[in-house]
């Protein structure tokens, strides 16, 4: 429901934009429209095949199977898995925050559910699009960075959370 | 573009059949799912390849430059390091976007910590982590996955 609210006012933004544009100047409106519709139509083949391949992720690994993974390791192990198990979880916020806390009351550290939320900024089923909007040596440097920098940030987050303990 | 989206359909179709064959029903559930999230988000898509038009026709690329070029340093990458945090949207759409902000001649680190910003940090859905997870680790979380998008960027620049 949040997310339909979401999704709409952004196209209902959009919308009033291209209304006021086309008011004021319409032949560049027309023109910003064309744009858009030509780059949309470059990725339209792209994009159906990242969502086949979404629907595959989803069926074929199951939650459940990542929620045992990430529950049972609590080592460096642990927080690889993490790690890559963040770059292909899908879902909205409201899917990921309460599926990462039942892991986290199974007995998943701190640092556990950080790396995932973090790790989760690489989309591994959506590399193709970005490559295609803003080129390779771009999307794989931010992929390789954004990995990196997932575990040093869990662990900074952890410790943060530990203090408070003490 | 189109002829890798062809390529990457036909690797996507072969490994429908491949996996067809071996079960069938969890396949068609696969498709279900894939139609079910490509449809929920039309809608997204329909804006934002429109906001992508509007911007490359209307967006003056000097703006672009100045606050988010090369020459902008620091404070360009804490631009975009924000708009990412309070942008909502899914990964996917914030691709187009930050395409068109590289062409308009915004500095690659700046793009990168507003992308890495976009996903892992979300001031619109904190409310709802910190009633999840408590507010201290929902506002620690947040506060250092900002600085990592930027320290990502930042490193980014220096790799590129």
């Amino acid at each position: 429901m949040m997310n339909m609210v979401r999704t709409q006012w952004l196209l209902l933004f959009t919308v009033n934009l291209y209304l006021y544009a086309f008011s004021v100047a319409p032949e560049r409106a027309a023109n910003a429209l064309s744009i858009g519709a030509n780059t949309l139509g470059s990725v339209v083949l792209l994009i159906c095949s990242v969502f086949g391949l979404v629907g595959l992720l989803q069926t074929w690994i199951s939650r459940d199977l990542i929620v045992r993974l990430l529950g049972r390791e609590g080592g460096v192990k642990g927080l690889v898995i993490a790690t890559i198990c963040g770059t292909v979880l899908i879902g909205p916020a409201y899917i990921i925050f309460p599926l990462l806390m039942s892991i986290q009351k199974q007995g998943a550290r701190w640092a556990v559910i950080t790396i995932v939320l973090t790790s989760y900024a690489v989309k591994v089923q959506m590399i193709p699009v970005e490559v295609g909007f803003l080129g390779w040596p771009f999307s794989l440097a931010r992929a390789v960075i954004t990995i990196g920098l997932a575990i040093p940030t869990g662990l900074i987050v952890e410790a943060f959370m530990e203090r408070r303990k003490l | 573009m189109s002829k890798v989206g062809l390529v990457y359909l036909l690797i996507i179709s072969t490994v429908y059949l491949f996996l067809a064959a071996r079960d069938r029903q969890k396949t068609g559930q696969s498709l279900r799912v894939a139609g079910k999230s490509l449809l929920k988000l039309v809608p997204l898509l329909i804006a934002v390849f429109g906001l992508v038009g509007l911007f490359q026709e209307f967006l003056p690329p000097e703006l672009v430059t100045e606050w988010l070029g090369e020459s902008s340093g620091l404070l360009g990458l804490l631009i975009g390091a924000s708009a990412g945090a309070v942008a909502i949207g899914p990964p996917l759409a914030a691709y187009p976007l930050a395409g068109s902000l590289l062409d308009a001649g915004a500095w690659p680190p700046a793009v990168a910590a507003f992308i890495v910003s976009w996903i892992s940090v979300g001031i619109v859905t904190l409310p709802f982590e910190a009633q999840t997870f408590g507010s201290r680790f929902a506002l620690l979380r947040n506060l250092i996955s900002f600085v990592a998008a930027m320290v990502g960027g930042l490193l980014l620049g220096m790799l590129l």
